[in-house]
């Protein structure tokens, strides 16, 4: 059965073919573990993860690379700025609309004796900054907001948040796990003290690589210590970049395939997908708000939303709709809560979730089309 | 063995080595100094000057200044510029 596959928010596929090319060049004939040895295999890893730290900064409109910092995932990326950051006593604001990987650590500081302030977001999904602003206190020591719900597809408007948070001296991490490589982004520009994205989304790499940007080094304690290369004859930890957050043997061969997702997005443009997928996003409401019984969330609006669209059709649970699209129609989805049930209390959709469709640089508008008639044809079937 | 010997003869007039604080900023100073025609290479950090287990830079002394205002018109951070002449011909 032929595959559509709807699930990008998750991880992208397919990615582009240059990125197992490179990583079955680095595992073939390269090895080597960069800034470790003085070699030429462990150079040439060296230079592979300084590749991909270059076009990142490139891709993020950043002059010194040295900013971009590699995890494993989005996840791990927010952890190292909400745990490196915030100690007991602190306030911290955050949106309804985040992912768990931003409350799970959240509600753990909470217990640690934080304050934790959650501003209610839109029934799309949209943060009204003007809340956000009159939550910050003296004691705030850190924004985070998404940029794109991972439910909604909401987009948040960074920019002025950031300005927002520059005035008042509170430092700004933003979620770009599901708009780094889909919404154009400049970090010299936006008042951001931190971005975290993860590498095997819109940016096209494997699984196992994050990016974190991170403005200036101060006031930030590591999540992890250990061996980096680098002043092998301390017993503490590094504090220059990239070397203070990132201990121990990096992922080279996931990060080195991350520098040809990367690449691709250079030469094709960011701004070129985002106008893709919003034409997509288009289409696929066109066809699903015409008479129709399906349910679309979000701000249905392709000026303020990324390519995700949460759907219900009442009177069949979203868990059999994600069934029966995988096994009849070889659509995959993903069905549920999304690892964000905040976001669906805000958009009244807990605790049955939503069917949450999900395109990218390489879905057709024919699998548009094709999986927009088949939810029509589901529905009229009840 | 001959190709050995060519191989160090040809540092040999590089009689400068550039530490820095990880390899990070060795990479990139690598890059952007050979985009810059300047010839260097990158050599297993010196222990006697080089904290690092990674790698230095070897170049060419007599052109230090050049070296030094274009690491840091491009913000590349290096600990110290050092005069080392090969131990070994």
């Amino acid at each position: 059965m032929k595959v559509r596959y709807f699930d990008n928010a998750a991880t992208s596929w397919p990615k582009p073919k240059k990125v197992l090319k490179k990583m079955a060049y680095y595992f073939d004939s390269c090895g080597g573990n960069p800034g470790r040895s003085g070699h030429r295999r462990s150079i040439e890893a060296g230079r592979m993860i300084l590749e991909t730290r270059e076009l990142a900064a490139e891709l993020f409109h950043l002059a010194d690379p040295s900013h971009i910092l590699f995890t494993k995932n989005a996840t791990e990326a927010l952890n190292t700025v909400i745990m490196g950051t915030c100690r007991k006593g602190d306030h911290i604001i955050t949106t309804s609309m985040e992912h768990n990987s931003v409350l799970r650590p959240l509600s753990f500081l909470k217990e640690q004796g934080c304050e934790v302030e959650i501003i209610p977001a839109s029934k799309t999904g949209r943060v009204d900054q003007r809340l956000l602003e009159k939550a910050v206190r003296k004691n705030t020591r850190l924004v985070i907001c998404t940029h794109g719900s991972n439910v909604t597809g909401a987009v948040n408007e960074i920019e002025s948040i950031g300005t927002i948070c520059r005035k008042a001296g509170v430092r700004f991490l933003v979620d770009a796990a599901q708009t780094a490589g889909v919404i154009p982004l400049n970090f010299s520009e936006l008042s951001a003290d931190f971005v975290a994205a993860a590498g095997h989304k819109g940016l096209l790499g494997p699984q196992g690589t994050g990016v974190l940007y991170v403005r200036d080094n101060e006031n930030i304690v590591p999540l992890t210590r250990g061996g980096t290369g680098s002043l092998s004859d301390r017993e503490i930890q590094p504090d220059f970049l990239p070397d203070k957050l990132e201990s121990g043997t990096l992922n080279v061969i996931g990060i080195a395939g991350l520098g040809e997702g990367i690449r691709f997005l250079l030469e094709r443009g960011v701004d070129q997908v985002w106008e893709y997928e919003g034409r997509l996003l288009d289409l696929f409401l066109d066809i699903l708000t015409e008479n129709s019984s399906i349910q679309c969330f979000g701000p249905l609006d392709k000026r303020f939303q990324t390519g995700v669209l949460s759907i219900r059709i009442p009177g069949i649970s979203p868990s059999e709709i994600g069934e029966c699209l995988d096994r009849e129609y070889g659509i995959l989805t993903r069905i549920g809560l999304h690892c964000a049930p905040a976001a669906h209390r805000t958009i009244g959709t807990f605790p049955e979730g939503t069917v949450r469709l999900s395109w990218g640089s390489f879905t057709r508008e024919k699998d548009i089309l094709y999986t927009a008639k088949t939810l029509k044809r589901i529905a009229r079937s009840l | 063995m001959f190709g050995k010997k060519k191989k160090k003869k040809d540092l040999l007039p590089l009689e400068g080595v550039i530490t820095f604080f990880g390899s990070h900023n060795a990479l990139r100073a690598e890059r952007i100094l050979k985009e810059n025609d300047y010839t260097v290479a990158l050599i297993p950090g010196p222990r006697a000057i080089s904290p690092n287990c990674g790698v230095a830079l070897r170049f060419d002394y007599t052109k230090m200044q050049g070296i030094e205002i274009l690491l840091l018109e491009k913000q590349v951070k290096y600990e110290a510029f050092h005069h080392y002449p090969l131990q070994t011909g």
